[in-house]
């Protein structure tokens, strides 16, 4: 299985929590619904971190091209 | 009329009146001509029998004193007024009384602006009327123009005025610049023709006419037929920069824009770098915020449904629960006990139910059991 995109992951895990709150799913069946939930939890959340980090570094990147443009000009 | 001396021996000496006499005849010969002027202290009164005033040279402050007869002056009705450029018909005479020299006027015109203006303001009607001033044809001029075109004319300060305006607000700018005549006969010819010229050079996005201030006359070529209609029909976009504020030379009105200063000309052909570059600063900024903010919001979602994940299953328990002891709160009030609580006994012969009194005979041992236990007992 290919990995889910972040928007994906975020769909499956909201209609997992809707699932799971109308009450209605087999014991077991809910268990191993929360279980998918966490894991789909811990993937947007990588998603998220690794995106926030590049957006650091290219505004880094950024700062330091417009200071060696100050510089050179 | 001789001017006659006295003799003292071998020498000849006049009076000053025969002096001022002498001279002021000796003028007479000059010839009567046109002379060109600024009319300025004009002086005249009822009780007077001439009217006075000075013409001035505007190129070098230089003066002549003027006089004419008062009738003459009035039957002119010019209405002048002092500043105003004349033709003065007159010839050269001597006030002899004081020995000063003035020019008598026979006649005064008032130059340029008569004619001129009357002529301008039908040539502006006529190309008003083709539609060459609309407000349709104007073009919007290029933000950002590969090569600037500068049509000014050979004296120094006019050119580098632009140049100075244009570079100092967007260094990188290129220009042109087309040296004409701007003044004269020829001027207008000359300026059409570098007009042409700087066109066709390549990459020119737009071309900025100008010409420091200067007087009606200096500005004339600018209203020229030829010249407003080859403004009109430049290829590429026309920023009249001609003259001052008051100044409304014809060219202003068929070109796409007008500035009345260098400065302004310059606000219009390029924009301003630092202004520029500002700009796109906030917009570097604006994109780190946006793309920071985007992530945060998405963040605060992802923690909000997993707070609902969190909380689902245990929720999901305690009403499985629920329902688990409602069933068996329903499942005890079905059993035989709470009947038995409600005061019925069951009764069982050799742990056999008794359901009828036939059932049993009297002397038969059998269990009678109640709410709380059994006993024994005996049928009588």
């Amino acid at each position: 299985m290919t990995e889910p995109t972040f928007e994906e992951a975020q769909r499956e895990l909201e209609t997992i929590v809707e699932r799971l709150e109308r009450g209605d799913a087999p014991v077991d069946e809910a268990l191993s619904l929360w279980e998918r939930g966490e894991q789909l939890y811990r993937l947007c959340l990588a998603r998220l971190d690794a995106a926030e980090g590049k957006v650091e570094e290219l505004a880094r990147r950024a700062d330091a091209a417009a200071r060696a443009a100050e510089t050179a000009g | 009329m001789k001017v006659e001396a006295q003799l003292y021996g071998d020498r000849r000496v006049f009076t000053v009146s025969a002096f001022n006499r002498g001279v002021a005849q000796w003028l007479t010969r000059l010839p009567t001509v046109w002379v060109e002027g600024e009319l300025t202290e004009l002086r005249r009164q009822q009780a007077w029998a001439s009217v006075f005033f000075t013409l001035k040279d505007p190129a070098d402050g230089a003066c002549v004193p003027c006089a004419m007869p008062r009738g003459q002056f009035d039957a002119l009705r010019l209405g002048l007024e002092n500043g105003e450029r004349v033709h003065v018909y007159g010839r050269p005479e001597l006030w002899e009384a004081k020995a000063e020299l003035r020019l008598r006027a026979l006649s005064i015109e008032r130059f340029g602006l008569g004619e001129h203006l009357a002529a301008l303001e039908s040539l502006k009607r006529r190309l008003a009327a083709e539609g060459l001033f609309e407000a349709s044809r104007k073009r919007p001029l290029p933000r950002f123009p590969r090569r600037i075109g500068l049509v000014t004319g050979n004296d120094a300060a006019a050119k580098r005025d632009v140049v100075t305006a244009v570079t100092t607000r967007y260094p990188p700018a290129r220009l042109l610049v087309a040296e004409t005549l701007v003044q004269g006969a020829r001027a207008a010819a000359a300026i059409v023709e570098a007009l042409r010229a700087v066109c066709a050079e390549p990459e020119v996005d737009v071309v900025v006419l100008a010409r420091g201030g200067g007087s009606f006359e200096d500005l004339l070529p600018f209203s020229d037929e030829r010249l407003v209609r080859a403004v009109a029909a430049c290829p590429v976009p026309v920023v009249s920069a001609v003259g001052h504020e008051q100044d409304a030379p014809l060219c202003d009105l068929a070109a796409d824009a007008r500035a009345s200063t260098p400065t302004a000309a310059a606000r219009l052909v390029v924009p301003d770098l630092d202004e520029l570059r500002a700009r796109l600063d906030r917009a570097r900024d604006g994109l780190g915020r946006g793309a920071r903010l985007t992530l945060e919001r998405h963040r605060e979602r992802l923690g909000r449904t997993h707070e609902r994940l969190r909380r689902a299953p245990p929720l999901l328990l305690e009403r499985r629960r629920a329902a688990l002891e409602r069933a068996g709160a329903r499942l005890r009030a079905l059993s035989p006990r709470a009947t038995l609580g409600r005061g019925y006994a069951i009764v069982r012969r050799d742990g056999t139910l008794v359901r009828a009194a036939g059932a049993v005979a009297a002397g038969d041992a059998i269990t009678v059991e109640v709410a709380d236990g059994s006993f024994a007992a005996r049928v009588e």
